[in-house]
C-alpha cells in the first residue's frame, strides 16, 4: 500500500471541458459520468429575452444582473440538446476553456453526481480541474459553489496542465492540449505551470469554421451542402453520390427550432464530418501527396453523399499547422498555429528547461485524435528541435480525459490529503484560502 | 441387478410399486447390508459383489482429495471505513479511508512524515541593515523574494515565473532568474557567515559551498546554451559533417596502426616486447583535431614508466617496434620489481619464445643415462634436483654449475673406477702369470668375474662408488638401495 503511495478517501474528481463534463471517483481509471456540457433549456414565456446570456462561445455576458431568474427548464445529459424540443435553446457555460456562466454549472454538476453517479457530494472531498489560464475570481466562485451548494467536506482545484502531466507520469512536461474549443501549450515544471510560457488560442474553432465554410459553400464539383441534422428530417430516399438529395423536412418542427439549437446541430454535423473524413498530412502540406491519399465517401443526414477529395480532406487539418497567406491577410486576429504556440511557450522558458520540456511533450485532449495529428506534430517538432519525445497515449480514455485521470491519480495519493481545503478552513479564511493553497 | 433397480427407485425417491408385504422384508436386509458397506468400495461394486467383499477391500482407505492450501493464518481480515487524523494538516479535517480492523485507530497517518519543510532563512531588521543592504534590492522586495522561495520550496524556475513584485524599481525589473538566485544565495551566505555556528567548521563550509552561486558564470553558461540552440541547420549539418570526418580519420589511423602491428609481428616476432608497446588510450582522450600528434605524445610518455601494466580497455599497438633501450631508469625499475629480461634471440634460435615457467627451463643432465647418478650425488649434498623451491633466475644460474660439476664428478669417478678395474685385472693376470701369490689373490678373485659378468650393473656399482667419494655414509646408503 505504501509502495505506490495511494490512500483512497473516496474523493470525487470533476473535470469540466467545453464538450463534456467528466466526473468519477479518484483512483478509477475512467470517469464514471461523462455528460455533454452543452445543455438545452426552455424559457417560460414570461421571461423570454432574459436568457440571451447563454449564447455561443465568446459572447461576453458575465455581468447580467439577474440572468434567468424566471423559470428555465434545463435539459442536461445524453437526452439534453440532442432531443428536439419545441423552442429549446442550447447553451454552453464554457467559452475559451473557462466557465463563463456559472448559473448552469450547479445543475450540470448535480446531474453528474446525483443522477449519473448516484452519490452525495456532501460525503466526498471533491477535486475540480481548471484551465491553466483560469482567473482567481473563477476558481473562488467554483470553490463557493462546491462548499455552499454541495456542502463538500473538502475541496481542491487543480490545473489541467499539471494533471495531464501527472496522468502521463511526469512532473515536468510540455503539455499540448487540443480541446474542442481551445488549443493550449503549457510548460509544467516540478508540478507547477510556468505561466509566462503558457499560451492558448481558439485554433480548433478555426479548423471547425474552415470545415463548415468548405461544406456550406458550393465548389466547382458540388453544390453547397445543407447541414441539417436527422432530427429535422422526416424521410429520405437513397441517391447516388454527388446527386441532389431527396428528403422530406419535418415541417412541423421547423418553426419551433431555435437558432441556438440549429447552430448546435450544425456544429455537430460538421464535427461528425471532420472526425470521419478530415485529416492532416504527416509530412507537411503537399497537394499532390494529399490527392494521392484518395477520396473518401461521406453521407449526410439528408441523404446527400459525396466523395471528398484528398485535397479537401487534408486542407482542413492543415489549419492546425499552417495558415495560408490570403487567410492571414484577410484576418489579422488569426489564432496561432500549433508550432507557433510551442515556439512561443518554449522561447519564454529558461534555456536550461527547454531540453527537459522538449523531451517530455505530452499530447492530450480529444481534439488531438484528429487523424494524423500526432505524426504531423512529431514531424514539425523534430524539424525545429533536436531532441523531441512526444508522449501521446493511444488509449482513447487516457488521451481524451487526461486531465480527469491526473486528478484521479492526485486525489488518491496519501500525501495529497494535506492539501485539501477543508470546510473549516473555507469558513475561517474565506476565498483567500483558494489562492494560497492551490498554487 | 435387481438391487440396482431398487437403488434407482430409492435415489429418485419413487415409492416402491404397490407390492406385497414381502417387499419391505426384502428391502430391509438390503438396507442393513448397505449400512454395513465398508468404506472405499463404490456403491455399484458393492451391489454387484454383495457382502462377500474381499477382505482387502475393507482396508481401502477413504479416498481423499488433495488438501487445500491453508493461506494465511487467521481467516478473514476485517477492514473498516474509519476516519483518520492527518498530522500534516493544521485543521481538524477528518477524511475517512479503509483501514485494517487490527490496526490502531489513533495511529499516526503514514504519509504525514513526507510533509517536510525546507530550511528557512529569516533575518531581522537589524541584521538586514547591518549585513544585507544592497543597491539593487529594497528590504521589501527581498522579503517578497524570500516569501516566494518559501512558498515554492526553492523551485527557482517557478519562483522566477511567479515573480511579480508590485512596487518594482523599473531599473531592475524584470528580474532575471540569475538576479533572483544571486540575491537569495548571497543573503543566505551572509547570514550563515555572520551568525554563531553551532557545528564544526567543515559543516559550515559545506553549507556555504552549497549556497554558492556565481552569477556571471551562470549568465555566460546560459548564453552558451542559447547559442547552441540558435544554431542554424547549416551550422548543425556542418558540425555533423566535421564530426564524421574526424571519426573517419581516427578509423584510418587505427587501421593503419593495426596493419603495421601485423607486419611487425610477422617480421620481428613478438619478442619486440608486446607488453612494452605503447598503449593506445584513445578511449580516454577526447575528440582531438590532430589525433596523430596527440597519440605520439601519449605514446612517448606512457612507454617507459609502465611497461607491463596495460591500462584497461586499451588497444596495444606497435608504434615503438624496436626493443626498448635499457635506460638507467628502466634497469633500476627492473631490479626493484625483480624483473628479468631474457634476451630471447640469444637463448633460443626460435623466432618466438612462448610464455613459460622458469622452472621448466632448469638445465637437464647431459647424458640421459647419468641422470639417476647425478640425482643421487645431489641428494647426498641435500639438494632436490627435480623440484627447485624457488626457481628464480639467480637460483637457476647457480644450479647450472652445481649440476655440471656433479656431472663431472660422476664422470671422473667412472673413469677412476675403470682405471682401477683395469689395474686390478692387470695385477691379477700378473699374479696368475707369476703363480706366486695364489693365496693373496684368492680374496679378490671371486669379485673379478662377477664384475665382468654383470656389465650392466657395473655402472650402478660405479655410481655407488661415486657416492662414496662424496659421502662417508656411502656403505649404508648402498645397502639400502
Amino acid at each position: 500500500m505504501v509502495n505506490y503511495g495511494g490512500d483512497e478517501v473516496s474523493a470525487l474528481v470533476l473535470d469540466i471541458g467545453s464538450s463534456s463534463l467528466r466526473a468519477g471517483y479518484a483512483g478509477d481509471d475512467t470517469p464514471k459520468a461523462i455528460v455533454p456540457t452543452a445543455f438545452g433549456y426552455l424559457e417560460e414565456p414570461a421571461s423570454s429575452g432574459g436568457d440571451v446570456a447563454m449564447g455561443e462561445a465568446g459572447a461576453p455576458e458575465g455581468e447580467q444582473p439577474a440572468p434567468p431568474k424566471p423559470k428555465v427548464k434545463l435539459h442536461i445529459g445524453q437526452n439534453g440538446p440532442s432531443l428536439w424540443r419545441n423552442g429549446m435553446h442550447v447553451g454552453n457555460p464554457m467559452a475559451d476553456g473557462l466557465v463563463q456562466n456559472f448559473d448552469s454549472i450547479p445543475p450540470l454538476i448535480n446531474h453528474a453526481f446525483t443522477d449519473v453517479m448516484r452519490c452525495n457530494a456532501s460525503e466526498h472531498p471533491v477535486l475540480v480541474t481548471e484551465a491553466p489560464w483560469n482567473t482567481p475570481a473563477n476558481r473562488e466562485r467554483m470553490a463557493e459553489i462546491m462548499f455552499e451548494e454541495f456542502q463538500v467536506p473538502a475541496f481542491y482545484i487543480a490545473n489541467t496542465g499539471v494533471l495531464n502531466a501527472f496522468a502521463a507520469g511526469k512532473g515536468s512536461a510540455l503539455v499540448i492540449d487540443i480541446g474542442q474549443s481551445t488549443a493550449s501549450v503549457t510548460p509544467v515544471v516540478d508540478g507547477f505551470v510556468l505561466r509566462k510560457g503558457l499560451s492558448h488560442c481558439a485554433l480548433p474553432q478555426l479548423v471547425h469554421a474552415h470545415a463548415k465554410h468548405m461544406l456550406a459553400n458550393p465548389t466547382p464539383t458540388r453544390p453547397a451542402i445543407q447541414l441539417l441534422s436527422h432530427q429535422l428530417i422526416a424521410s429520405k430516399l437513397p441517391v447516388d453520390a454527388a446527386m441532389p438529395p431527396r428528403f422530406q423536412l419535418r415541417d412541423d418542427r421547423i418553426p419551433g427550432t431555435t437558432d441556438t439549437w440549429r447552430a448546435w446541430a450544425e456544429a455537430h454535423e460538421v464535427d461528425e464530418w471532420i472526425q470521419s473524413v478530415a485529416g492532416v498530412l504527416p509530412q507537411g502540406w503537399n497537394e499532390q501527396a494529399a490527392n494521392q491519399q484518395g477520396s473518401r465517401h461521406y453521407e449526410f443526414p439528408t441523404g446527400a453523399n459525396y466523395y471528398f477529395s484528398g485535397a479537401e480532406r487534408y486542407s482542413v487539418g492543415e489549419q492546425y499547422f499552417t495558415h495560408s497567406p490570403q487567410l492571414i491577410a484577410s484576418n489579422p486576429n488569426l489564432p496561432k498555429t500549433i508550432p507557433a504556440l510551442i515556439v512561443n511557450a518554449i522561447s519564454s522558458c529558461d534555456p536550461d528547461l527547454r531540453g527537459v520540456l522538449m523531451g517530455n511533450v505530452v499530447l492530450t485532449g480529444g481534439g488531438s485524435f484528429f487523424a494524423g495529428f500526432a505524426d504531423r506534430l512529431h514531424t514539425e517538432l523534430t524539424r525545429q528541435f533536436q531532441i523531441v519525445k512526444v508522449h501521446a497515449p493511444g488509449n482513447p480514455t487516457e488521451r481524451r480525459y487526461g486531465g480527469w485521470l491526473g486528478g484521479s491519480i492526485l486525489a488518491s495519493l496519501g500525501t495529497f490529503h494535506q492539501l485539501w481545503i477543508s470546510k473549516e478552513e473555507w469558513q475561517e479564511h474565506g476565498k483567500a484560502i483558494v489562492g494560497q493553497r492551490c498554487k | 441387478m435387481a438391487a440396482s433397480a431398487a437403488d434407482v427407485r430409492s435415489i429418485l425417491s419413487i415409492p416402491t410399486p404397490s407390492a406385497s408385504t414381502s417387499t419391505p422384508q426384502q428391502k430391509k436386509p438390503q438396507a442393513a447390508e448397505r449400512a454395513k458397506k465398508p468404506d472405499g468400495i463404490p456403491r455399484e461394486l458393492y451391489a454387484l459383489i454383495g457382502p462377500s467383499a474381499p477382505a482387502i477391500a475393507t482396508q481401502f482407505a477413504k479416498p481423499r482429495l488433495k488438501q487445500k492450501p491453508n493461506l494465511g493464518s487467521g481467516g478473514r481480515v476485517k477492514w473498516e471505513w474509519r476516519p483518520f487524523k492527518n498530522a500534516a494538516r493544521s485543521d481538524g479535517l477528518r477524511l475517512s479511508h479503509w483501514a485494517k480492523g487490527s490496526t490502531e485507530p489513533d495511529a499516526d497517518y503514514p504519509w504525514a512524515k513526507y510533509n517536510i519543510q525546507t530550511a528557512e532563512y529569516v533575518y531581522s531588521q537589524d541584521e538586514y541593515s547591518r549585513l544585507l543592504e544592497d543597491q539593487e534590492w529594497t528590504k521589501e522586495e527581498t522579503d517578497y523574494l524570500f516569501k516566494l522561495v518559501r512558498e515554492y520550496d526553492g523551485r527557482f524556475y517557478v519562483v522566477h515565473d511567479r515573480y511579480d513584485y508590485p512596487h518594482a524599481d523599473p531599473r531592475f525589473s524584470p528580474r532575471t532568474l540569475e538576479d533572483i538566485k544571486d540575491r537569495y544565495f548571497s543573503v543566505c551566505r551572509k547570514l550563515v557567515r555572520n551568525r554563531p555556528w553551532a557545528g564544526d567548521e567543515a559543516s559550515k563550509n559545506a553549507l556555504l559551498s552549497s549556497l554558492s552561486f556565481d552569477k556571471s558564470r551562470e549568465i555566460t553558461r546560459k548564453q552558451y546554451v542559447k547559442d547552441l540552440e540558435t544554431r542554424t541547420p547549416e551550422q548543425i549539418i556542418e558540425e555533423d559533417a566535421l564530426y564524421l570526418e574526424l571519426e573517419k580519420l581516427k578509423e584510418n589511423e587505427r587501421r593503419f596502426r593495426k596493419d603495421r602491428d601485423e607486419l611487425l609481428r610477422t617480421l620481428l616476432g613478438i619478442e619486440s616486447g608486446l607488453p612494452d608497446l605503447p598503449i593506445d588510450d584513445e578511449g580516454l582522450q577526447g575528440p582531438s583535431v590532430e589525433p596523430k600528434k596527440k597519440k605520439k605524445g601519449v605514446a612517448s610518455s606512457v612507454e617507459p614508466q609502465t611497461p607491463i601494466t596495460p591500462s584497461a580497455s586499451n588497444v596495444i599497438s606497435l608504434a615503438q617496434p624496436q626493443p626498448p633501450k635499457k635506460t638507467a631508469k628502466s634497469a633500476a625499475y627492473d631490479i626493484l620489481h625483480c624483473i628479468t629480461r631474457t634476451d630471447a634471440s640469444q637463448a633460443t634460435k626460435a623466432p618466438h619464445q612462448p610464455v613459460h615457467l622458469r622452472s621448466t627451463k632448469i638445465p637437464a643432465v647431459k647424458p640421459p643415462g647419468a641422470t639417476q647418478r647425478v640425482a643421487q650425488v645431489l641428494n647426498e649434498i641435500g639438494i632436490s634436483h627435480n623440484r627447485l623451491v624457488m626457481p628464480t633466475a639467480e637460483n637457476i644460474a647457480r644450479m647450472e654449475p652445481v649440476l655440471s660439476s656433479a656431472n663431472s664428478v660422476v664422470d671422473m669417478k667412472k673413469s677412476l673406477d675403470k682405471v682401477e678395474q683395469d689395474l686390478r685385472i692387470a695385477k691379477a693376470r700378473l699374479a696368475a702369470l707369476r703363480g706366486e701369490t695364489a693365496e693373496e689373490g684368492s680374496g679378490d678373485a671371486p669379485q673379478t668375474p662377477m664384475e665382468v659378468e654383470e656389465g650392466a650393473d657395473a655402472e650402478s656399482v660405479a655410481g655407488d662408488r661415486a657416492q662414496s667419494v662424496v659421502s662417508t655414509k656411502s656403505t649404508r646408503s648402498r645397502r639400502q638401495i
